[in-house]
């Protein structure tokens, strides 16, 4: 997967062209809006990030421009300004997602793979599997290595979201807004509290655990290596 | 124009245009009765010449004694003038100086009174009546006669009068002018007190007041809602600066923080695990730093007014159950009992809604002792729909009620950093909203009872 970051801001673009790098990306940075329209029109990307405020062409027009040229890949716009009309105005222009900055590189990975995940879902199964877990989308049930384990709703859900996207670090933000629907940032352990009972039901008195917890970026569910 | 005219101008040329009115009019109404009593006094002067001529020309025996005793008589007369005629137009007597007599249209013989006519003879005006008077004696015919007297005495008064009165007048007004002038100046000056007052207002230096019982009571209405603007705006920049040294307060902690361990750590050697822990610690500080900075932003464009960005109607129990099932493990774990009663109609932001609510029950459950219960009553009223979150739980001091919506405010100090509870940034951020919303948030603490109600309007 290809991704282009048009950032002026020489450390942001950088921490980003390393972040997304290494989470197995291929990355192009632009520092002006000039030489990201000009990178897009000649590579062959799956997603473009853009700051708004750029030397040259800002990041609206460089979105406009590419639509106009007829490139229909995603893109995503970084700002540090949150005005709710830059925010209409970012997704009128074909924008499909807006990251306010400060915004954590979790947060930002968790939507790049959510934005290229669309459009790809073809024939998905009904069951999941990680390792010796189980998880059965018409039955609603799930086992590990072959034991039944009752989960509450919610938590059917959160272990779903896990095991779809296995490897992946789930910041907290994106955990509350895809399982319980709550698109704000709260102040609360709740999502805390909700993954140490999930573990519990999951992970305890079980050689392998599945369920990790990466200090200061979220929550990812893998399998060790070579099970 | 006028509207460009200082009010002491207004009223100064005000002022004087009434002066001059009433100057003008009392000068012509005098004039006006002296002219007419001189013209009474020449009638009755003229009346009395007229008998004397009559009384003289009925006893006359010849035409020369008659115009003797004409003579004889009106010499001493001076400025008086008589005319006789037969009615053939030869002249019987004539006053020197008046020798013609202007036509008249008619001789009025049979009135008693005649008319008064003004006649000029060269540049002398007179006034003078025409008669006929029957003398048997002198003519067959009756004579004409006519007589007058000189005006030019009277004139010459009112022409003085004239211009006593005018120069009179122009003094008044240009006396009531400066006096007009003086007594608004003077009449504003409370005003020009409330300026100089108003003027040492400034950011710094919010303590000034109008001086409402120094000024009339026309004005003091207007001082007292300066002084009550005044008070609401030194609140607000109290609030304000407050709010400034909160923050950076709040911010100064967790920098240091920061900056501390990170140079602690790069002082020296350390394995790998070290520093992952450091930077995983770094990274948890920094994301409670950069949602305060969100929070702020948030919070001051919702205090602004200008973040509803979408308005829909939608029903506060949905929102509140799906609320009840996030907070549902924390409240698990705490043995925390989950209730919702009742439902109403919200016009308004759902998601702003939806966190404003969180905030409360977020709240609610850290303030509620293990095995307690949080209950969400949800009332729909005429005028909107009324949100109570009630908990049990340890009293809390009335006096620090209001302040729990305020930025920043812990009710407990000690309790300033514990993990995931936020800057104290919740409760405002509900109250925000809930203005926002055009409602407004209450709370009450009784019987080891706490209420917080947010109350929001329906248009």
């Amino acid at each position: 997967m290809k991704i282009l970051i048009v950032e002026d801001e020489p450390k942001t673009g950088e921490y980003l062209r390393q972040g997304l790098s290494e989470a197995g990306f291929v990355v192009d940075l632009a520092q002006t809006g000039t030489d990201g329209l000009h990178l897009a029109q000649h590579g062959d990307h799956d997603l473009v990030i853009l700051d708004v405020m750029l030397p040259g062409l800002n990041g609206w027009q460089v979105l406009q421009s590419m639509r106009q040229s007829g490139m229909q890949m995603p893109a995503m716009f970084l700002t540090a300004r949150d005005q709710v009309e830059d925010r209409v105005k970012g997704l009128e222009l074909g924008a499909d997602d807006y990251l306010v900055k400060p915004f954590s590189f979790a947060e930002l990975l968790a939507r790049v793979r959510t934005i290229l995940r669309r459009g790809r879902s073809g024939s998905e199964s009904t069951i999941l599997k990680v390792a010796d877990l189980e998880l059965d989308l018409l039955r609603r049930r799930v086992t590990r290595a072959g034991k039944r384990i009752d989960l509450t709703a919610k938590e059917f859900g959160l272990m779903e979201l896990l095991m779809r996207r296995q490897g992946e670090v789930l910041p907290r933000s994106l955990i509350a807004s895809q399982v319980w629907d709550m698109n704000f940032d709260s102040d609360t352990n709740v999502i805390e509290v909700a993954m140490r009972r999930l573990r519990m039901k999951i992970d305890e008195g079980q050689e392998i655990k599945l369920i990790q917890t990466v200090r200061g970026m979220g929550y990812v569910l893998e399998a060790p290596e070579g099970v | 124009m006028l509207r460009k005219l200082s009010l002491t101008s207004r009223l100064t040329v005000f002022f004087t245009l009434v002066i001059a009115a009433m100057a003008f009019g009392l000068g012509w109404v005098c004039l006006q009765a002296v002219e007419r009593h001189f013209e009474e006094l020449d009638r009755t002067t003229l009346q009395d010449k007229r008998h004397l001529i009559e009384d003289i020309l009925s006893h006359a025996n010849s035409s020369e004694d008659a115009r003797q005793r004409l003579g004889e008589a009106l010499s001493h007369h001076h400025g008086l003038y008589a005319q006789v005629k037969t009615a053939q137009g030869e002249s019987l007597f004539a006053s020197k100086g008046f020798a013609s007599t202007p036509p008249s249209e008619k001789h009025e013989r049979s009135s008693n009174v005649p008319r008064l006519e003004t006649w000029l003879s060269g540049d002398t005006e007179l006034h003078g009546i025409k008669f006929s008077v029957a003398a048997e004696l002198l003519s067959a015919s009756p004579l004409d006669i006519a007589i007058a007297v000189d005006t030019e005495h009277h004139r010459q008064f009112l022409i003085e009068l004239h211009r006593s009165l005018s120069i009179y007048a122009v003094l008044a007004i240009v006396l009531s002018g400066l006096l007009g002038w003086i007594a608004a100046h003077q009449g504003m000056a409370p005003l020009r007190a409330m300026k100089r007052r108003a003027a040492s207002v400034s950011g710094h230096q919010l303590q000034p007041r109008m001086p409402v019982e120094a000024v009339p009571i026309e004005m003091a209405d207007l001082a007292q809602a300066l002084n009550d603007m005044l008070d609401r705006l030194e609140q607000d920049f109290q609030r304000l600066s407050e709010f400034s040294s909160d923050l950076a307060h709040e911010l100064r902690t967790p920098i240091s923080n920061l900056l501390t361990q990170t140079q602690v750590i790069l002082s020296a050697q350390r394995d790998v695990a070290s520093y992952r822990d450091v930077l995983a610690s770094n990274a948890e500080e920094l994301q409670r730093l950069a949602r305060m900075v969100s929070d702020m932003l948030f919070l001051a464009k919702t205090e602004r007014g200008m973040a509803l960005p979408h308005k829909e109607r939608f029903y506060a129990g949905k929102e509140i159950h799906a609320l009840l099932e996030f907070y549902e493990a924390v409240a698990e774990e705490k043995q925390i009992h989950l209730h919702l009663e009742g439902d109403g109609a919200i016009e308004g932001d759902q998601l702003m809604f939806r966190r404003a609510i969180s905030n409360l029950l977020s709240n609610a459950i850290r303030h509620t002792p293990v095995g307690g219960k949080v209950t969400v009553y949800i009332k729909a009223e005429s005028n909107g729909t009324r949100i109570t979150v009630e908990n049990n739980g340890t009293a809390i001091d009335p006096q620090v009620l209001p302040r729990l919506f305020d930025r920043f405010y812990r009710a407990d100090p000690a309790r300033s950093h514990p993990d995931h509870d936020g800057a104290g940034l919740g409760l405002s951020i509900t109250k925000a909203i809930v203005e926002a919303h055009g409602g407004a948030v209450t709370a009450t603490s009784e019987n080891g009872k706490t209420r917080f109600t947010a109350s929001f309007l329906l248009p």
